[in-house]
């Protein structure tokens, strides 16, 4: 296999890789600004040099020529060169900052040139601690600054779009900015404006950056100069938690990571995975966070007579459950399943029906043709679709949903999660006359009509798989505490600096950003439990996920940890899809 | 040795009337190195052989060997190949280009087609900065002529080869004088230099193969076809032969553009050809190839002549032989920091050093210029140059960094003399 | 639409598009044809050549801006570009520009009330040899100045009379005499 040596170590390498991603593929590290893995390299930065050399060949024997020592005799290039946009090739030698006093010093000189036009911003500045030209400085620029002229002025708190602030103080040019909206997004919104040290990215005037995908040039901006409009000044990032989790805004399942303070979530930012979105999401998948804090249905709610919901404890909803089930034969429940919730939560919904005798749950997909944009927006408005139809619910459009929810048999509606007359698919009066139970996340207009509301954890608060459009099986973690997890105690929670050194005393604690609801699967054994059905999963979700690898044949071999480590699994939704 | 640079007729704008009418020009003998080229007798690569025996070396600057850069054309694969002609000219110092489409277009077009035919492209590209819009006028109307005369277009003079020809205007960006970034502004972008590898030769217009040659470079093929090699390699100076328009300016009597073998000594240019410093004061120094070249003092000239090992020795570089001739009188703080602003503000500013270093060079002359610079400040300057140099996508900032560093070694008690006494102690 | 291209203009620019194998190299020169036609290339011509070539007005913006020739908003219908390079500026080039500066009342970079003269300070024009000299609204070279050039220069012009090009000869070396 051809190899490389960096800093006097050799290293195999197959196929053509750049030597900057190399060299980060390996785990060592370089530093750099502009290059991006997903997009075309302009080695603008100049970064990350390091001093390249290639063995000599005698011309005749194609040997490699040795010196007295029988060392390699290597042709250095005359000049530092970017390893970004550097193709590695056999016997190439390599020497970065570890091991060549000329490349650290290179690389310091040129830090000291970005930062003589860059404000000291970093006390007010978002990107504070997750900013790589902090970071870089940091780790490899000069001590001081030798710079006693005036600094370049360019104009701050430019609103670029309706999400996107520019402050072009802080931009140094890296145009990864213009290439996204170039390369990946194709609005073609952003160019560089100007000339030399006055550049700065820019709309054409009067064009507003209004691309659905423009927050992701906040996450690719290596400096402050970028910044979300709702994000900004929120909070340090240091004080936040980062949870991997799945967007549930549309069919994509992008990867996102959860960004969450004193159980707030505060912002959603994508997660890269190749096989799904790679670095990127829409704007929409972030702009839902609130529905994670606000809005939420906290403790159960019961209709006692006429129209009013009034809260009430977990035991009396429980009991309330029981008696109305046993007043009522398992033919006159209808139960409605929900592309809205995970596979878990539909699994059990189904499985708690089963036992009692109701039959197979309804489910009607949510899909909004024309709303997708073959990218990462789908027409599909829901995360779970196709999980719903490997479970074998029987799939209706929304006229025959009507039509099952309105006939005589139907008494008792069970529904999970699914606000179908928000979303137009029932009337508030298809369900006069019917007793509604309804597990949900969220107040809305449909939760309101619930003679009797459960609060079920939403995706941010449990463990729980989706199955996007494209038939890949990806789950979220818990970020965001209940009432009833605790964080020091639940090994799939992160714990920031705040959650570790803060107490209930501290004022940066609100103990009512914690929601009273319960995953699934701990409401059914509980529920369960006052029917007499043995519906326990001790292991909560992650049993449940096994239990449906074994039962369901296109689930088959599905784990918690095979989706971690493969980044989800593809399932053959082909042959087991009941219905498309 | 060749012949003595007195005795020398000009060969890329000799004194004959009208020559860029195409009657007068083929009259003349005009296209006639075309017609060789395209007959039986030549072939592709007998063409380049020549030209790369002949030793063009670029007129552009870089003083590439023409005939060897087309030479590094892929074989052609049936799609478009490009010839694209620098005419930005706009290196200071530099006017010379603009002499060949006023008076001589066709020999210039004439070298382009035979290139064209060598390296087999579809299409020639002619960049002509933004402010010569009289020049652009009378390249349109010679190639208009040349069109007519069929010398351009489908099936040139019946032997099945065909090119275009057009000129694209420039909009005032030194920059799109560097060869990537003129490709960018033909394509109708910013005017960013592009990162090589690729070269334009792999990658250049719509990522085809595109060779870069400045104008004078191409306007000496025609006369390599027609004498050949030998007769090029004898004009002037060994290492760098042929014929050069030399553009002189600054402090002398008779500023212009002289057609002149290369290698002629550079006090001969000052004093003989261009008639002597003016206002008969002495000569402080020049500069001898356009801006970026590094300035030669007076008592760095003797025996010093135009070509490029001589200036090379001396501590300088050919450039594009635009020679600017400076007087006693004249102060190098000043022509220095109005040199950091040129680049300052001709940055494209798209990779770091240069961006920052040109304004950080710019802005401490001017402290010194204003007499607030320490000594301190030269030190951080030289510092700089060497932060700058060879770091860049293009070579402005070289082109930025070495003007700094040669002036102010060579002018160092110059440049204290204006400086603040130190209020730092001296490590 | 304040802006329009008319026929024979779009003709034009499909002669100039049909040169390359792609709208976009027509960038700068439709700019050029914008300019010579509006008087400048403000946001609202960027946009009609953006419309008109099929491409992202931010690119015609970009372009537009990188090129200090394109006049980005309206100036006086005179525009004196005084070159202060290198040659010129060892020749005299700020000695005219500063007496034309005086002689109109401005400062580089401004535009005179009556909007007939705007100065710019500029980079070299490819004139060197000529210097001190300056470009008018980015046409005819005006080389050789003087302040009396200059007055003559600028009274023909308030008189409608744009300077003759001057054609520059090439020089001849004198032969010496020995
Ligand atoms: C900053 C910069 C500006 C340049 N400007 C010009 C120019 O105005 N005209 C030119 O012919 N070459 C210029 N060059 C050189 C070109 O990049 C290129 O080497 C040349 O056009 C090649 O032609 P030649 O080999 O025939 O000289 C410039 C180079 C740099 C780095
Ligand atoms: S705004 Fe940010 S992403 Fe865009 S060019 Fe500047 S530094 Fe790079
Ligand atoms: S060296 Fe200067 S001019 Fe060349 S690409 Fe970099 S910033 Fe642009
Ligand atoms: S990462 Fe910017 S130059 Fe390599
Ligand atoms: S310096 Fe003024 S034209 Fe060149």
């Amino acid at each position: 296999m051809p190899e490389v040596f960096i800093d006097g170590k050799s290293y195999e390498f197959e196929g053509q890789p750049k030597l900057l991603q190399f060299i980060m593929d390996e785990g060592l590290e370089l530093p750099f600004f502009c290059y991006h893995p997903s997009m075309s390299i302009p080695a603008n930065c100049r970064q990350c040099m390091v001093k390249v050399g290639q063995p000599v060949k005698d011309r005749d024997t194609g040997e490699y020529e040795l010196d007295e020592n029988g060392e390699r005799v290597i042709r250095w290039f005359p000049k530092l060169q970017t390893a970004c946009n550097f193709d590695v090739t056999d016997g190439l030698v390599v020497k970065t900052q570890e091991s060549d006093e000329l490349v650290e010093r290179a690389q310091k000189d040129n830090l000291e040139f970005i930062l003589i036009n860059h404000p000291l911003d970093c006390p007010i500045c978002d990107q504070a601690g997750e900013c790589p030209l902090q970071i870089q400085t940091y780790k490899y620029g000069p001590e001081g600054s030798r710079f006693e002229v005036k600094k370049v002025h360019k104009p701050k708190r430019v609103q670029l779009g309706p999400r996107v602030i520019l402050d072009a103080e802080r931009c140094i040019n890296c145009t990864r900015c213009t290439r996204f909206a170039d390369e990946i997004s194709k609005s073609y919104q952003l160019t560089i404006t100007k000339r030399g040290d006055k550049n700065y990215p820019t709309t054409a005037p009067g064009e507003t950056f209004d691309d659905p995908y423009s927050l992701n040039t906040v996450d690719l901006c290596p400096v402050g100069a970028l910044t979300s409009a709702d994000f900004r000044f929120r909070a340090r990032v240091w004080e936040m938690n980062q949870t991997p989790s799945i967007d549930v805004s549309n069919g994509k399942g992008c990867n996102i990571d959860i960004w969450t303070r004193d159980n707030q979530v505060l912002r959603i930012t994508p997660r890269h995975n190749p096989h799904v979105n790679d670095y990127w999401m829409p704007d929409v998948g972030r702009e839902i966070y609130p529905l994670f804090n606000d809005n939420r249905i906290s403790r159960p709610s019961v209709i006692l007579d006429g129209e009013n919901q009034i809260k009430s404890s977990w035991n009396n909803a429980i009991e309330t459950f029981g008696e109305q089930m046993e007043a009522i034969k398992p033919e006159e429940i209808l139960a409605i399943g929900s592309a809205h919730a995970s596979v878990e939560e539909n699994y059990l919904f189904a499985k708690f029906g089963n036992l009692l005798g109701i039959s197979t749950p309804l489910f009607t997909p949510h899909i909004e043709p024309g709303s997708g944009d073959g990218f990462l927006i789908t027409d599909d408005q829901a995360p779970n679709t196709n999980g719903v139809r490997l479970l074998g619910f029987e799939e209706t459009d929304s006229k025959q949903l009507k039509t099952a929810v309105k006939s005589s048999n139907a008494k008792m509606i069970l529904l999970l999660s699914d606000h179908l007359i928000d979303r137009g698919v029932l009337s508030a009066d298809d369900l006069s006359g019917k007793y509604l139970v309804m597990f949900a996340t969220n107040e809305s207009e449909t939760t309101k009509k619930a003679d009797l509301l459960f609060p079920i954890t939403c995706v941010v608060e449990h463990a729980a798989s989706y199955v996007n459009v494209d038939g890949r099986i990806q789950r979220s973690f818990p970020a965001k505490e209940t009432k009833y997890t605790n964080r020091r105690l639940d090994l799939e929670m992160t714990e920031g600096r705040l959650d570790r050194y803060g107490t209930k005393f501290d004022n940066w604690v609100t103990d009512e950003n914690k929601v009273d609801c319960l995953p699934v699967w701990d409401l059914m054994a509980l529920i369960g439990g006052r029917l007499g059905l043995d519906i326990t999963y001790e292991g909560g979700s992650r049993e449940v996920i096994k239990e449906v690898s074994q039962n369901m044949p296109a689930f088959s071999g599905v784990t918690y940890e095979r989706m971690d480590d493969e980044l989800g699994i593809e399932l053959d939704t082909e042959h087991q899809t009941v219905k498309s | 040795m060749a012949a003595d640079w007195r005795s020398f007729k000009p060969v890329l704008i000799p004194d004959i009337p009208n020559l860029d009418d195409i009657d007068v020009y083929i009259k003349n003998g005009g296209y006639e190195a075309l017609k060789k080229v395209l007959s039986d007798d030549w072939t592709t690569k007998s063409v380049i052989e020549e030209v790369k025996a002949a030793n063009i070396r670029g007129r552009g600057g870089a003083g590439f060997n023409a005939g060897l850069k087309w030479s590094f054309m892929p074989e052609p694969d049936g799609g478009p190949r490009y010839l694209a002609c620098n005419g930005d000219e706009s290196e200071p110092g530099t006017f010379k280009d603009r002499m060949l489409f006023e008076y001589n277009p066709h020999l210039f077009i004439e070298g382009s087609l035979i290139a064209a035919y060598a390296m087999q492209c579809s299409t020639i590209y002619v960049y002509i900065r933004g402010e010569y819009i009289d020049w652009i006028k009378m390249m349109d109307s010679a190639l208009n002529q040349a069109y007519e005369k069929g010398f351009i277009g489908e099936n040139i003079l019946g032997s099945g080869f065909s090119v275009n020809f057009y000129t694209h205007p420039g909009a005032g960006a030194y920059i799109c004088g560097e060869e990537t970034s003129m490709l960018e502004s033909l394509e109708g972008k910013r005017g960013y230099p592009r990162v090589k590898p690729p070269f334009p030769a792999q990658k250049g217009l719509w990522g085809r193969p595109t060779t870069i040659n400045n104008i004078e470079t191409l306007a000496n093929v025609p006369l390599v076809i027609n004498n050949g090699a030998d007769w090029f390699k004898n004009i002037g100076a060994e290492n760098h032969p042929g014929p050069i328009l030399y553009g002189i300016s600054g402090h002398v009597n008779q500023p212009g553009v002289y057609e002149l073998p290369s290698g002629v000594p550079v006090l001969d240019l000052i004093d003989e050809v261009a008639g002597g410093v003016k206002n008969g004061k002495k000569l402080k120094a020049v500069i001898p190839g356009g801006s970026s070249t590094p300035v030669l003092r007076a008592d760095q000239l003797d025996g010093v002549s135009m070509d490029s090992n001589s200036l090379r020795e001396a501590g300088s570089m050919l450039g594009t032989a635009g020679l600017v001739v400076i007087d006693e009188d004249t102060d190098m703080i000043d022509l220095l920091w109005r040199i950091a602003h040129f680049y300052h503000h001709e940055s494209c500013g798209q990779c770091t050093p240069c961006r920052d270093g040109t304004g950080w060079l710019e802005k401490i002359l001017l402290k010194i210029k204003n007499g607030e610079g320490e000594v301190k400040d030269l030190d951080l300057l030289l510092d700089l140059t060497t932060q700058m140099e060879g770091r860049t996508i293009c070579a402005l900032a070289d082109a930025a960094a070495w003007p700094v560093r040669h002036t102010i070694n060579r002018f160092r008690d110059e440049f204290e003399a204006r400086c603040k006494k130190s209020v730092h102690a001296i490590a | 639409m304040k802006y329009e291209f008319t026929e024979d203009e779009l003709k034009q620019i499909e002669v100039i598009k049909a040169r390359y194998p792609e709208a976009r190299p027509a960038t700068l020169p439709v700019l050029w044809i914008a300019q010579n036609k509006f008087g400048h290339v403000e946001p609202d011509v960027q946009k009609l050549v953006a419309r008109t070539l099929g491409l992202p007005e931010a690119h015609v913006h970009g372009v537009a801006e990188f090129y200090t020739q394109y006049y980005k908003k309206e100036q006086g219908k005179f525009v004196l570009d005084v070159c202060t390079c290198l040659s010129c500026q060892i020749c005299g080039g700020y000695d005219i520009l500063h007496y034309l500066e005086d002689k109109l009342g401005i400062k580089h970079g401004e535009t005179t009330k009556d909007k007939m003269f705007t100065i710019q300070q500029v980079e070299c024009l490819g004139a060197c040899g000529y210097a001190p000299m300056m470009q008018i609204t980015n046409g005819v070279y005006v080389n050789h100045l003087t302040r009396e050039k200059v007055d003559k220069v600028i009274h023909g012009l308030k008189n409608g009379e744009m300077p003759e090009f001057e054609p520059m000869e090439m020089r001849k070396v004198k032969p010496q005499e020995n």
